[in-house]
């Protein structure tokens, strides 16, 4: 039987005075990988924004490994496990390479050997890191880029990766290089959490797909049933009529 | 005036003027708080290194690890006590604040130290040295190299310590930096009080080359927010680069034409923006990580 590592239970969360998530149930299991797809405002980054502390829910739960994390600080959350890949824009363009990555184990940072450790850890897993080590993050292709934040994210050991487009703006190599690592990370052991607008890469990548509507959870189930689902298929991969 | 005699004065200038903007670009590369009350800290410091040496004949210089200490505990606290709670309001608003707090503390050194010029005259105030042909006083040889050392503390700081990396991740991407586990409040709160620290040692620096009163800040905050607009908001090795330019260059012109000095100065800004609108150094640190 399946273990589930992060629940959302009735979130409501949203900016001001209106509420853009209005209820999401979502339970993600453990070492899987997870992708919700759905519409512009459908509330997926949103449900990101919360899960990482950045926006405290105004109701609901959210629990990661039994215990409720709903409204702990971003900081907070990272050292309980739980890392973030943000979309772009997420390096220190004047710093290095391996201080890019350093930076990820900024909470650990009193301890050497746990951060050694981390360090070589990560560099087996994204090569890069290695390869490029003194090079400034400000001179990397997107694709290289995006190999580093994950690098990053990776310092701390996360059991959850939250991964916000991993393919956004990248050519089908760097894709094809990034969802590797991504399944490198669920065959450890970890959740990925991801969100997709390429809802073919998304699905064929993920062992489980969410759709999200309108602050909703509108389907929720295995990758394969939700892309052979003939609403979606029609909606996000320009198919008609049932799949055989 | 020999050439080369000049253009070591302006070297000696420039490391004076680029441990002050260093402070200054750096509260607005982490903060995006545009701190005008610099100047005021910077005649603040000095006044006071004045007010202890005219008592006690305390050699001046011991006083710069002293005021360096005491303004970053002063920036540290307008901080935590002020900006805090005003920052969320925008840049605007911060520098309005930020004006406030000049104006208060300008006023206070009207009130306790009068409004006239105050002198720190040390035994070696009048001295200098040879070297080759190049006559150097004391006062600015001393004042150039100390600034020169304690922005090469500064450099060190941001590179090596976790507490400086963590600035500098926060300099350069905010989200980013909270993502790693960063605190903006604290970053924020240790960039200022750096900030607020180099204008502590700048103004024992300040208080042995020139006469100073209350109202001298408004030369300097003036003569630092050109320096960092010309290096490129946010960017240290800019503030450097431009301090030195300007240095040398009002040296130049305080030596040849003195009266035009403050017009060779400031044009020399506006020429250069002319052509690099966003400063020396301005676009690389801005840049984005996008793909």
């Amino acid at each position: 039987m399946s273990e589930s590592v992060l629940t959302m239970a009735n979130i409501e969360a949203g900016y001001g005075g209106g509420l853009v998530l209005q209820g999401v149930d979502l339970t993600v299991d453990k070492g899987t990988i997870t992708c919700i797809v759905g519409p512009n405002g459908a509330g997926k980054s949103t449900v990101f924004r919360v899960i990482s502390g950045l926006l405290k829910p105004k109701g609901g739960t959210v629990t990661f490994g039994g215990r409720d994390i709903g409204g702990l600080s971003p900081s907070e959350v990272l050292k309980s496990g739980i890392a973030q890949v943000p979309q772009n824009r997420a390096l220190f363009p004047e710093m290095s390479v391996h201080e890019n990555v350093l930076m990820g184990g900024y909470a650990i940072r009193r301890d050497r050997a746990l951060l050694k450790e981390r360090l070589a850890m990560v560099a087996e897993m994204v090569p890069l890191v290695k390869e490029r080590a003194k090079e400034h993050a400000g001179n990397l292709s997107g694709g290289q880029r995006r190999m580093v934040e994950i690098g990053r994210a990776l310092m701390l050991d996360p059991a959850v990766v939250l991964m916000d487009e991993p393919s956004l703006g990248l050519d089908p190599k760097s894709v094809a290089t990034v969802a590797s690592v991504i399944r490198d990370m669920a065959a450890e052991g970890r959740t990925v959490l991801m969100i997709e607008q390429n809802v073919r890469l998304g699905m064929n990548l993920a062992t489980h797909g969410v759709v999200m509507e309108q602050g909703k959870v509108r389907l929720i189930g295995d990758a394969k049933d939700i892309a052979d689902n003939p609403e979606v298929a029609s909606m996000y991969l320009g198919k008609t009529g049932h799949n055989a | 005036m020999d050439l080369l005699q000049v253009i070591a004065f302006g070297v000696l200038l420039g490391g004076v003027y680029a441990l002050l903007a260093s402070g200054v670009t750096l509260i607005f590369g982490v903060l995006d708080v545009v701190n005008v009350a610099q100047g005021s800290f910077l005649v603040f410091s000095a006044l006071f290194t004045w007010q202890i040496w005219s008592l006690l004949g305390l050699e001046p210089l011991l006083l710069v690890p002293v005021m360096g200490l005491l303004m970053f505990v002063i920036g540290w606290a307008i901080y935590r006590g002020l900006l805090v709670r005003v920052a969320p309001q925008g840049p605007g608003m911060t520098v309005l604040l930020m004006f406030g707090v000049a104006i208060a503390m300008e006023g206070v050194l009207n009130i306790v130290f009068g409004n006239e010029f105050k002198s720190v005259t040390p035994p070696y105030f009048t001295s200098s040295f040879k070297i080759g042909e190049i006559v150097i006083p004391y006062p600015q040889m001393i004042s150039g190299v100390l600034a020169v050392v304690v922005l090469g503390g500064i450099y060190v700081y941001l590179r090596k310590s976790w507490a400086g990396r963590a600035l500098r991740a926060s300099a350069q991407n905010k989200d980013g930096a909270a993502l790693v586990g960063i605190s903006a409040t604290k970053a924020s709160s240790l960039a200022f009080g750096i900030g607020a620290m180099t204008a502590g040692v700048g103004g024992v620096l300040l208080a042995i080359m020139y006469p100073v009163y209350p109202a001298t800040q408004y030369d300097w905050i003036a003569r630092l927010l050109g320096i960092i607009v010309l290096g490129g908001m946010g960017s240290i090795p800019g503030a450097i680069i431009a301090s030195m330019l300007l240095g040398i260059s009002e040296s130049i012109a305080s030596a040849y034409v003195p009266q035009w000095a403050p017009v060779f100065f400031y044009g020399a800004i506006l020429v250069i923006l002319l052509f690099r609108p966003h400063g020396l150094l301005g676009e690389k640190t801005r840049e984005d990580v996008a793909a």
